[in-house]
């Protein structure tokens, strides 16, 4: 029979998972309503860093904070776009905590449904889109709190609504941007039909491999 | 409380995660057609597996010719699966041995068929089995009927499945369940009702 510290240390490794799986998700709603303060706060103050598509590599939280409040919401004191939605439903989570119970890694699906323009992040009229891509990201927990370390959102394609990811596999993307420029360039932006595979973090459960 | 009674309460909870996780990894074994992960996951006792109207497969033998049909043949264009593992409803069997699991799959598909890269929406209904064999969990039976396979440009009620997802020719069964929309076909739940089911 199991001792009562063994029981303790196997429950606390599902409530991390719990706690984790809770903090993507409400990641994704914080982003779905551009609330990028609350979303740079979910990020550890020794954020490693963020990448999405083909923005680039924007370092430590500083670099966290250029990348959601000066480059997607377009400046501290900028206002939503009327008419604007990203809607990214964060489905298929594998979170793996390690040994430690102080860091852990999660791989996710994004399933986006849009309606933004593609001239640039900001400019231009609305279009709706389809958009799809794969989550590797690091976690963090400090003061017994779970926060974002690293995330990358790998993109396999951002479509319009009339076309579809075979006929139009990627628009709005037109590498990093000029003003609010990364801390360094894209590491892996591959959309389909590269046929590109993102690496899952996770081991085979049963070859170990 | 007893720790006997509390360490049922967790391995019940770990057993729920465990199958959790290995569904939502044969989704991305799968989508990436890594055909040796995915025949990893499924037991040397599996009963069979059963895909759109492919057939029934049995054993872990039939299991290997029907993904081997599926994820390791070598096809011409652009293939892409993007089949996500949604809405699992896990149970767990009183033994603690063996469980079943209900599953969504909206899906994003581009392949090659009728002489055309065509690009598809897929969506349909897991109902599988697993069990517990020294410790680690496998799939024991994977049964997934198609809801409807449509073109991009037409959508599921102009064209509810695209072609006869034809049958594989060395099937052991013919299809169980393959009734797609519109027919009203319901899967059955694996799981029992949790308030009037006792």
């Amino acid at each position: 029979m199991a001792t009562l510290e063994e029981l303790q240390k196997r429950i606390q490794r599902l409530e991390d998972i719990k706690q984790i799986e809770k903090l993507q998700r409400i990641y994704g709603y914080y982003h779905d309503y551009e609330e990028w303060e609350k979303v740079v706060d979910l990020y550890s103050d020794n954020a490693e860093s963020v990448e999405e598509c083909d923005y680039g590599v924007y370092k430590g939280k500083e670099g966290v904070r250029r990348y959601y409040i000066d480059l997607l919401k377009g400046g501290k004191d900028a206002k939503p776009r009327v008419g604007y939605m990203s809607i990214g439903m964060q489905i298929q989570g594998v979170v793996t905590v390690d040994p430690d119970g102080r860091n852990a890694k999660g791989r996710w699906y994004g399933f986006f449904v849009e309606a933004r323009p593609i001239l640039n992040l900001h400019d231009g009229e609305l279009r709706q889109l389809w958009a799809h891509g794969i989550y590797e990201n690091e976690y963090v927990k400090e003061d017994g709190k779970w926060k974002i370390k690293k995330l990358h959102f790998f993109l396999n394609f951002r479509t319009p609504y009339e076309d579809g990811w075979l006929k139009t596999p990627v628009v709005g993307h037109n590498g990093p941007d000029m003003n609010v420029p990364p801390d360094a360039p894209p590491t892996n932006f591959h959309p389909f039909p590269s046929g590109v595979h993102f690496p899952p973090h996770f081991k085979h459960p049963i070859t170990g491999k | 409380m007893n720790l006997e009674k509390l360490e049922k309460q967790v391995t019940l909870l770990e057993d729920i995660q465990e199958i959790e996780n290995l569904q939502k990894l044969y989704g991305y074994y799968f989508d990436y057609s890594m055909f040796p992960e995915v025949m990893g996951l499924f037991s040397e006792n599996t009963d069979s597996v059963e895909v759109t109207g492919h057939g029934v497969f049995r054993g872990k033998e039939g299991a290997r010719r029907m993904y081997e049909a599926m994820l390791a043949t070598k096809r011409s264009g652009w293939i892409f699966f993007e089949i996500m593992q949604s809405q699992g409803v896990v149970d767990i069997a009183t033994d603690g041995k063996t469980a079943t699991g209900c599953w969504y799959t909206p899906s994003f598909e581009c392949r090659p068929f009728g002489g055309a890269q065509r690009q598809t929406w897929q969506f349909g209904i897991y109902d599988n089995e697993y069990i517990k064999e020294n410790g680690k969990w496998y799939f024991k039976k994977l049964r997934w009927s198609l809801i409807f396979w449509t073109s991009f440009e037409s959508g599921f009620l102009k064209v509810p499945r695209l072609t006869d997802d034809l049958a594989f020719p060395n099937a052991d069964a013919s299809p169980t369940a393959y009734h797609p929309y519109p027919s009203r076909y319901h899967v059955p739940f694996p799981f029992k009702h949790p308030v009037a089911d006792a």
